[in-house]
């Protein structure tokens, strides 16, 4: 459980991710760990800019660290690669302690933001670039740029110049010279961030297929909360130089430990309140409207008395005034302010009693009317999909996670 | 539907048979406005170039003499002659000027290469101070090589002085004395067309070669260096041919047996008064470069090179 | 002595003609550009204009008029000056006596490039502007001379030069009758050594052949003063010399070269080079080695060696197209008195062409050292081992002497 230490004690079960059967085994023993940090620390005269990180990302996962710009990922990544090297703390790899070696030397492949092509190399000189300089055997080499060439469709493009390629092209070509090294590792620096959204998006699948393929450790970087949901396996959103929750990204969605996460991953309702009642199953918090809400006790933890519960827009059912609330679900009051139809849902933005805003999604099933503005509705949601953080501005938060 | 289809050919065909004739006409004043806009530049060479150019081939088959005058002979053996009085003297001056170009090269890139790389927030402050010297007219900058090298100055003095080296030792008066001298004085011409390239360079690629397993070593051979290309290509060229017609270097710091062409021209025009002499070797000195700065740029892929410029 | 550092003389002289030579000689280039676009474009009539119509001479001067202004072109540092060189002295006599102002000019910094600079001109026909120069008696001189772009000079109104001229300037060789020119100065071409460095006395120009001074003797890149040495040492007069004479002294110049016994050969830095330490002996000029004593450089020993030295002649001439040429002769006529030569030698230090100037310098100027020196006031002696260059009589003759000697400097 050491590698689990950045995780809420309190997860679901249902979230556990040692109960995802997509990932290898995870026993814990130190020839199946990939990447450890521990206590990263990287300071620039007195900002810093990762403050104190630890760390496990396991061999054959596609892990992400995500967060807004500045939040320090890209520097961790940084001295995961070798291009710096952290002011405290250590980083293993394979059990190694590689802190201090330089970047050649470390079996890590980095997929840069700006693809960082050679621009004096055709597409093939680029991608056998490695090879050359770890004195593979040359028909080794041939056969191993021309597979990985292959790999990502590239093929009959060796003899062009990074210049000649499209923004999608390049992308593939820097992948292709950092997999076909085969490395323990991979980095990804934001590797999509140049790309429009529609290539971004075959590009995400693509990557995913390919990691599938080789089977080799991604690290990947974004500030992009719906790719690093759509790729990984795990991941760690950042904040401040610190990281504020790792986890699977169901888990860390369903569960945000932090205000911070619980807004910066997805979009999410939260009221401030007090709590009243711990109880067996569930227990009962105190809105300070006055409204008491119902919240699975394993979700509540030890948190308290003053708390902040939340609840995902999606999770809310947005029923007429005056229609019964099934038995046990939270409810309230609220007049429709807003209705935005984006094909997939119907998203509204809603009124609370005491003037609070709320949001809520309603897939788009084809049935029945629609609230509209103006409309009295009441919403509910189960209890169970109410998650509970400590109230705090965002440096607070970070405070609860370490 | 299929009527609308016809009618929309023929509107296309329509505009088909018109559109080449207006093309036409736009691309022939289109076209005629580089050329316009480069007139000056033409009339400048011209004027600058391609007629000192012909007179001076013209006057190196002149005949004549001082006293009656020069005039044009057809004279074309000349060039053999000089060819053949002082081929020593044109071979000498490539040597020198080849060994002083690389020489110069072997300087400038670290000096570049750090500036560029590491100069941080005082890159211009130290090419300023590269520059400093150049301000100090070329000739009097040569002669202060001849107080600082000279055989009882205060560096050798006081070498001899210590029983470092023999008494008899010196530079000045040799040919390392005048290689020496071409590189000082081309050095801050090499450093700038190399720092230019260099500093292009973008550091993201020097980063991913790193974390392809390439030492710094292999980095800077794989890397750096062709990326560099363009300024290595550029400053070689600047510096090779200034080295080649030097005279002055030859003058002030050699000693004999360090004559080079330029030295010969400058003899053969105001001692002499051997003006076809004095042309023919400034042809042949000139076509002589020009064949080198070809069959380098070849040998060196002029495509490439600007390919990476790009 | 105190009068020449009070001269405000603070850059070496030697120096910076070496310098300004240099320089010239790039501007020279650029003009060589010039010239020869000039040439290629003109070359037929400048063929036909290169030999003027001979002139009554006498006539053209009487139907001159006097005019109160002289142009006079010079070499640098080569007259007196005072007030930090706001003030010649020798010159505002003359303005005083004559009512004429001089404008004074040191532009000439080589006889090659001077005559490179103003031969176009003059071949074009057009006048260069000044009313007096200087030059040496070399090729250029000769070249003036059969170009006739020089005016003859009308003795009638040159009384003192008659009366006091030193024998050694009248009718040299190079001018019989001086019917162009008279001597502004002279000077003797011998030894310069270092004895500390050579650590024994030195006689004879077999010493700049001896090879205990390998790598350290000086010879001087001007082919005339080159080839004149060798010519001594073989014990020939140079002006008597013939081609078979020149190719000999060649054999013993390439000889002394390819032995590794010449450091350099030098133009007017060969001071320097003397001065550093580089060479410890070296061909030399006299008043060059005054000056560099005078300056501190007090080891270096001007010798006149036993086989004979040259003597040179810088001369006062009026070039063609000169506006105000009775100007011109009123100063030679003015410089050739005791009193005007000794102000000017006495800041020159050459060698003086007015020997009466000796009793001047002495008495009036209270200047022994200069007054004393056989090296401005010779001796029937020092006379007597002196040589004159070799006067070309044609181009195929300079350029014959140019083809034996040259590529002895050439390498």
């Amino acid at each position: 459980m050491a590698a689990q230490l950045d995780m809420p004690p309190d997860m679901p079960p249902a979230a556990d991710p040692m109960a995802r059967g997509a990932r290898p085994d995870r026993a814990g023993s130190r020839e199946h760990l990939d990447v450890r940090l521990d206590g990263v620390t990287k300071a620039y005269g007195h900002l810093v800019a990762v403050d104190d990180i630890s760390l496990t990302i396991e061999r054959g996962e596609f892990f992400s660290l995500l967060g807004p710009s500045g939040c320090g990922k890209s520097t961790t990544l940084s001295m995961i690669g070798g291009f710096a090297e952290p002011t405290y703390g250590a980083i293993y790899l394979n059990g190694v302690d590689v802190s201090r070696q330089p970047p050649y030397r470390r079996d890590v492949n980095t997929v840069f933001q700006s693809y960082a092509l050679f621009p004096h190399l055709d597409v093939y000189e680029n991608v056998a670039f490695g090879l050359k300089r770890k004195h593979v055997d040359r028909k080794a080499i041939e056969r191993r740029v021309r597979d990985m060439l292959a790999l990502v469709d590239l093929t009959g493009f060796h003899d062009r110049r990074p210049a000649q390629l499209s923004g999608g092209q390049q992308q593939r070509v820097a992948l292709a010279r950092a997999l076909v090294n085969r490395p323990k590792l991979l980095l990804l620096d934001e590797p999509l961030g140049a790309l429009d959204l529609k290539l971004r998006k075959q590009m995400q699948l693509e990557l995913k297929r390919i990691q599938s393929e080789v089977g080799i450790t991604f690290l990947y970087v974004t500030h992009d909360q719906e790719e690093a949901m759509v790729m990984s396996d795990r991941l760690a959103v950042m904040a401040g130089g610190r990281i504020e929750q790792v986890g699977p990204p169901d888990v860390v969605y369903d569960s945000p430990a932090t205000e911070f996460v619980a807004g910066f991953l997805g979009a999410s309702n939260l009221m401030a309140g007090e709590v009243v009642e711990r109880g067996g199953a569930l227990a009962r918090v105190r809105l300070d409207d006055g409204l008491v809400v119902q919240v699975a006790r394993g979700r509540l933890g030890d948190r308290g008395p003053r708390v902040k519960v939340g609840v995902r827009p999606e999770k809310i059912q947005v029923l007429p005034a005056g229609q019964p609330v099934p038995e046990g679900r939270n409810s309230l009051e609220a007049v429709v302010a807003m209705t935005a139809y984006i094909g997939v849902s119907h998203q509204y933005t809603m009124e609370g009693p005491d003037g609070r805003s709320f949001s809520a999604y309603a897939q788009n099933l084809g049935t029945g009317p629609h609230p509209a503005r103006g409309d009295r509705v009441r919403l509910c949601w189960h209890p169970e999909h109410t998650f509970v953080v400590e109230p705090s501005a965002p440096r607070a938060a970070e405070e609860s996670s370490a | 539907m299929s009527g609308r289809g016809k009618a929309r050919a023929g509107a296309g065909s329509a505009r088909a048979e018109r559109a080449p004739a207006r093309r036409r006409d736009r691309r022939i004043g289109k076209a005629a406005v580089p050329y316009l806009l480069g007139l000056p530049s033409w009339v400048y060479l011209l004027l600058f170039f391609l007629v000192p150019l012909a007179s001076m081939l013209a006057l190196s088959a002149a005949v004549g003499d001082p006293i009656v005058g020069y005039s044009y002979g057809g004279h074309f053996a000349e060039f053999l002659d000089a060819i053949g009085q002082y081929h020593r003297q044109l071979l000498r001056s490539f040597y020198y000027g080849a060994l002083a170009t690389l020489v110069t090269l072997a300087i400038a890139y670290p000096a570049a290469y750090w500036i560029a790389f590491h100069g941080g927030r005082h890159k211009s402050t130290y090419l300023f101070l590269i520059m400093l010297p150049f301000f100090v007219s070329f000739v009097i900058r040569t002669v202060a090589w001849q107080f600082i090298l000279a055989d009882q100055g205060f560096l050798f003095g006081q070498l001899k002085s210590w029983g470092l080296i023999s008494d008899r030792f010196y530079i000045l008066s040799t040919q390392w004395a005048v290689i020496g001298g071409l590189v000082y004085n081309g050095l801050a011409y090499y450093v700038l067309p190399l720092y230019v390239a260099i500093e292009k360079i973008d550091r993201r690629v020097v980063r991913a070669a790193g974390d392809l397993y390439a030492d710094p070593a292999s980095t800077f051979l794989r890397v750096i260096l062709p990326l560099s290309a363009p300024g290595v290509f550029a400053g070689f060229l600047l510096v090779f041919v200034t080295d080649v017609g030097d005279f002055v270097n030859a003058q002030i710091l050699g000693g004999p047996g360090t004559y080079m062409v330029g030295n010969v021209i400058q003899d053969s025009f105001f001692v002499n008064q051997d003006y076809p002499m004095a042309a023919a070797l400034s042809s042949i000195l000139m076509f002589l470069l020009m064949v080198a700065i070809f069959l380098y740029a070849r040998a060196f892929g002029r495509e490439r090179i600007q390919e990476y410029a790009a | 002595m105190s009068k020449r550092s009070n001269s405000g003389r603070t850059i070496d002289p030697a120096l910076l003609r070496g310098l300004t030579e240099a320089r010239v000689s790039r501007r020279g280039l650029l003009q060589a550009g010039a010239l020869g676009l000039g040439m290629a474009a003109l070359g037929p009539l400048a063929a036909r204009t290169a030999r003027a119509a001979e002139r009554d001479w006498e006539a053209w001067w009487k139907q001159q008029k006097p005019t109160d202004e002289l142009v006079f072109a010079n070499w640098p540092y080569y007259i007196d000056v005072a007030d930090k060189g706001a003030k010649n002295p020798s010159l505002d006599d003359f303005t005083k006596a004559s009512g004429i102002k001089v404008k004074y000019l040191e532009v000439i910094q080589g006889n090659a490039p001077f005559y490179a600079k103003i031969a176009p001109v003059l071949k074009a026909g057009q006048s260069i502007g000044y009313d007096l120069m200087v030059m040496t008696n070399t090729w250029q001189l000769t070249e003036l001379v059969m170009q006739d772009w020089l005016v003859p000079l009308w003795k009638e109104k040159l009384p003192n030069f008659k009366k006091y001229a030193s024998p050694s300037v009248v009718s040299p060789d190079y001018d019989k009758g001086n019917r162009y020119t008279l001597a502004w100065q002279s000077g003797f071409t011998g030894i310069a050594y270092n004895p500390k460095l050579t650590k024994r006395e030195i006689t004879s120009i077999d010493d700049l052949w001896d090879p205990a001074f390998a790598g350290h003797v000086g010879m001087m890149s001007d082919i005339t003063e080159l080839g004149s040495v060798a010519l001594l040492k073989l014990g020939i007069d140079p002006a008597k010399s013939t081609k078979a004479d020149w190719e000999k002294a060649a054999k013993v110049l390439k000889e002394q070269k390819d032995k590794g016994l010449v450091r350099q050969y030098y133009d007017q830095s060969y001071i320097t080079a003397l001065e550093h330490g580089d060479t410890w002996i070296s061909q030399a000029w006299s008043g060059d080695v005054f000056q560099a004593n005078a300056k501190g450089f007090k080891d270096l020993k001007f010798v006149a060696p036993k086989e004979g030295v040259m003597l040179w002649h810088d001369n006062m001439m009026i070039p063609v197209g000169a506006k105000n040429p009775l100007s011109a002769l009123a100063w030679m006529n003015f410089y050739y008195t005791p009193k005007t030569a000794a102000l000017i030698e006495d800041y020159v230090n050459y060698v003086c062409p007015v020997p009466d100037a000796k009793d001047v310098i002495l008495k009036d100027l209270q200047d022994p050292d200069v007054a004393n020196s056989v090296l401005v006031f010779p001796t029937e002696a020092m006379y007597a081992k002196a040589h004159d260059f070799y006067t070309f009589k044609s181009y195929a003759e300079y350029q014959s002497w140019n083809s034996v000697f040259t590529p002895i400097i050439q390498g």
